[in-house]
């Protein structure tokens, strides 16, 4: 049996372990590749950047553990930029476990710029209902929201008090790993009030949101952990997605050459019939 | 009566809510609202169904002694555990964070971590240009892949601006032209629910 | 009556009317000014010669405001103030003003009129079928590939493995699969095939349920019915998944049906269920995981065919009426793109608008 014959038989296990090499030997032995900045994630920045200082991003932290990887570092990268403008930040998720490590982000970045909870940043936990939630937010966050995670009452807190309705919003920032995520917030929020929408999605779900970008119902997008680095340089941050580029550059490399491998062996198999 | 209640409540409360979406009267809006709220409480009630029925058929398993019985035990205590730390202490309480930062979400990390060796296995598999067509998403998807990394970069500086214009053009249009036909066979299909044309949710097949 | 009043106050122009297509719960305030103000405040009062109240501080660059506090049909007077450092002034006072409940959204009319336009088509179609005429509807391979996958599985002596998407019944795609559902679990039972159905949501799970029971029912065999088969593993999407994979693994069904909604875990499924050697249909509406449906299974029903998927099955004319008003539809629309593309190429926004759905 020739090697092409061999090649058509490979085992799996064979292909996930040189996909295991790809992805763990640049973590250990970082290569340092350039990333360059796509108009999208630029969007996303210019946007940030031209809110006044106190203004009111909402950040909807809509993922869960599956897709932390990807969103993330992107949570951290967007949650350092809005403390570095000044900006107060309203989290929720549409997701049950995604104000929890919208929590773990906050926790970790809020005291590095002497941001108080209350009053710069406030977490009004995980709201139920999707769609159907977003509808009544938009015109009322009173109706929806009555305490915090904790289980604070919401008037209670400076921040709080302040979002009476989407009208009281400078953004909606979506880390969306799905349903409900950034289509909801298009359709449901800016649809209907007219508050600008800037998206982070996975990377298989990216190419979707192009065609809202284009539309200009979204403003600009972080598709996947490449548009998370891409931020991240942005802000001058060296974070998770920055050092996973390395591995997703060479695993991307690896596909290439599967994809190549496996169509000489179809038209070997072709000139052999 | 049994079948017709039903369909008298979808089609009733269906039209109710399209028509309110055109009405901005309070009664419409009010009325609406209260649907959703209604929505949102049998959604959220709906979770200990759920749960009963996980219990009911491990404990079940458990009893008729069915094949890997014994890992029913580990659901079911981790299950009343979860449960127990959550209402004792709380979603901020000690031992319900452990448990989610240290054993939901890198399990769910790993999960979703067996996509890149699947990719791999069903790109090898798959991705063959067996047909013209087959052949033009070959090449985009070489094209793409390359330009989203850094080595697209350092390969040609203008490689990124490329895979943009694929994202933002070709991807774009086909993307959209699939986005309508799904939209229009969802209000084609709505509409069949709605008029009662389509009962096949409410169990035994169509009409 | 005239909503609309406006005054001019030391270069700032003031205008005020009822908030358009609203509940009649609004006034809309809008000024501008030639000179800069650092901060504007809006007072409100019932009567003109009695005080009036702050209900709004205005940053310096704003230039409207909604006063979303305000009762159907009642007069409201309203003062504008703009500051600046030692600066003040006030404006004349704006009013009566009313606000009223307007009837119909106005901004969505040609929403509306889509809708109503596509509503027409299907029913002109379905009343068509009704009186007899014959439909042409092409064939969908993935459907026909159905009845194959099931008579696999009941020769092999396996089971039928049916996975409705991880979303719940709220969803589209989850009503359509549950539609497939029903014909498929009247094929099972019909043949004594196993059928397990793994739900991510408990209402799927419960729906489920009733759906293949009655199903069961429908072809005489109760018995073969049993709800330990449709069961609710988890709303987590990673762990619904690794118990699904389980299945396939330990249980081996020879056929795996995956129709619904479906996110990341699209690929996790398929290619496990590719490792065991079953026959594969997919179905989804979602268009980022068709490509890893149609690269990792046999069959698979793109988008707008899974909701045609119930009609096609059942082959009933009214059912199939609606398809092909569905097509109308899609026509008409296509027509409106065209013209659409047409009129931006010649520079003809009127018609561009027509279609704008952002409230302003």
């Amino acid at each position: 049996m020739n090697l092409i014959e061999r090649l058509s038989h490979l085992d799996r296990r064979v292909i996930f372990l040189l996909v295991a090499f790809a992805v763990v030997i640049p973590m250990l032995q970082p290569i340092g590749l350039p990333i360059d900045i796509t108009k999208p994630v630029k969007k996303v920045y210019d946007k940030i950047e031209s809110l006044a200082p106190g203004s009111i991003v909402l950040l909807s932290t809509d993922f869960d553990p599956g897709s932390e990887a990807e969103l993330y570092p992107a949570t951290e990268a967007i949650i350092e930029h809005c403390f570095r403008k000044n900006l107060k930040i309203y989290v929720m998720g549409l997701w049950p476990a995604g104000s929890d490590l919208g929590n773990l982000a906050l926790n970790k970045i809020a005291p590095r710029y002497n941001k108080n909870y209350g009053t710069d940043y406030i977490n009004v936990g995980y709201r139920p209902g999707g769609a159907v939630m977003l509808l009544s937010l938009g015109k009322n966050f009173g109706d929806i929201i009555k305490v915090d995670y904790q289980g604070t009452p919401i008037d209670l807190l400076e921040l709080g008090r302040a979002v009476k309705s989407s009208k009281n919003l400078g953004l909606v920032m979506t880390l969306s790993a799905g349903d409900p995520g950034i289509l909801h917030w298009i359709i449901y929020f800016h649809a209907r009030y007219g508050v600008p929408i800037c998206g982070a999605t996975t990377a298989i779900m990216a190419p979707q949101q192009y065609t809202y970008l284009g539309s200009g119902q979204l403003v600009g997008l972080l598709g996947g952990l490449k548009g998370a680095a891409e931020y991240e340089v942005l802000v001058n941050r060296k974070g998770r997605a920055s050092i996973g580029m390395d591995s997703q550059s060479i695993v991307h490399v690896l596909l290439v050459i599967f994809i190549l491998l496996g169509n000489i062996i179809l038209l070997h198999q072709k000139g052999k019939r | 009566m049994k079948r017709t209640l039903p369909l008298i409540i979808v089609a009733g409360s269906g039209f109710f809510m399209l028509v309110a979406f055109f009405i901005p009267s309070k009664f419409f809006q009010d009325t609406s609202q209260t649907f959703q709220n209604w929505y949102i409480g049998v959604a959220a009630f709906f979770v200990f169904i759920g749960i009963l029925n996980l219990v009911k058929i491990n404990i079940e398993k458990i009893q008729r002694k069915l094949r890997d019985w014994r890992y029913c035990y580990i659901l079911l205590f981790f299950l009343a555990f979860t449960m127990a730390t959550g209402f004792i202490q709380g979603r901020e309480g000690k031992a319900f964070l452990y448990m989610f930062y240290n054993f939901q979400t890198p399990l769910g990390a790993t999960m979703f971590s067996l996509l890149a060796f699947f990719m791999a296995s069903a790109t090898f598999r798959a991705f063959r240009a067996k047909t013209p067509e087959a052949t033009i998403l070959l090449i985009a998807a070489l094209l793409v892949m390359l330009g989203r990394i850094p080595v697209g970069y350092w390969i040609w500086h203008n490689y990124p601006d490329l895979v943009e214009w694929i994202m933002t053009g070709p991807n774009t249009a086909a993307k959209r032209g699939i986005l309508f036909g799904i939209d229009l066979g969802l209000i084609s299909m709505a509409l069949r629910v709605l008029l009662g044309i389509e009962r096949s949710y409410m169990g035994g097949g169509g009409e | 009556m005239l909503l609309t009043i406006f005054f001019v106050l030391s270069g700032i122009v003031v205008k005020a009317f009822d908030t358009p297509n609203d509940d009649g719960s609004s006034i809309t305030i809008t000024w501008h000014s030639d000179s800069t103000y650092k901060s504007y405040e809006i007072l409100r009062g019932l009567n003109p010669n009695v005080q009036f109240d702050k209900i709004c501080e205005a940053n310096g660059k704003d230039t409207i405001f909604f006063d979303a506090d305000v009762t159907p049909n009642k007069n409201y007077y309203y003062i504008i103030k703009g500051k600046n450092d030692s600066l003040i002034n006030l404006s004349q006072i704006i009013g009566p003003i009313k606000s009223k409940t307007q009837f119909f959204n106005m901004f969505y009319l040609n929403l509306g009129i889509c809708i109503a336009v596509l509503f027409f088509a299907i029913i002109f179609y379905i009343m068509r079928a009704r009186s007899g005429g014959k439909l042409f509807i092409r064939r969908i391979p993935a459907l026909n590939a159905l009845e194959e996958a099931i008579g696999r599985a009941t020769e092999m002596g396996k089971a039928v493995l049916y996975v409705p998407g991880i979303m719940d019944i709220d969803d589209p795609q989850t009503i359509a699969s549950m539609s497939i559902l029903a014909r498929v679990a009247e094929k099972t039972a019909s043949y004594g095939t196993t059928l397990y159905v793994p739900t991510s949501r408990s209402m799927a799970m419960s729906m489920a349920q009733q759906i293949v029971k009655e199903s069961a029912t429908k072809v005489g065999r109760p018995d073969w019915y049993n709800p330990d088969n449709i069961r609710y593993v988890t709303d987590d999407q990673f762990g619904y998944v690794s118990a699904v994979d389980g299945i396939m693994v330990r249980d081996r069904p020879a056929a795996n049906l995956y129709l619904g909604t479906f996110y990341a875990e699209s690929l996790i499924l398929a290619e496990t269920g590719h490792s065991t050697g079953a026959i594969q249909i997919a179905g989804t509406a979602m268009s980022d995981q068709l490509p890893f449906f149609v690269a990792a299974c046999d069959f698979t029903l793109l988008g707008e065919e899974l909701y045609a998927a119930s009609a096609y099955l059942s082959q009933e004319p009214i059912q199939l009426g609606s398809l092909k008003g569905q097509d109308l539809g899609k026509l008409l629309f296509v027509m409106v793109i065209l013209i659409g593309v047409i009129s931006q190429l010649i520079n003809w926004p009127v018609f561009y608008n027509l279609f704008n759905t952002c409230q302003p």
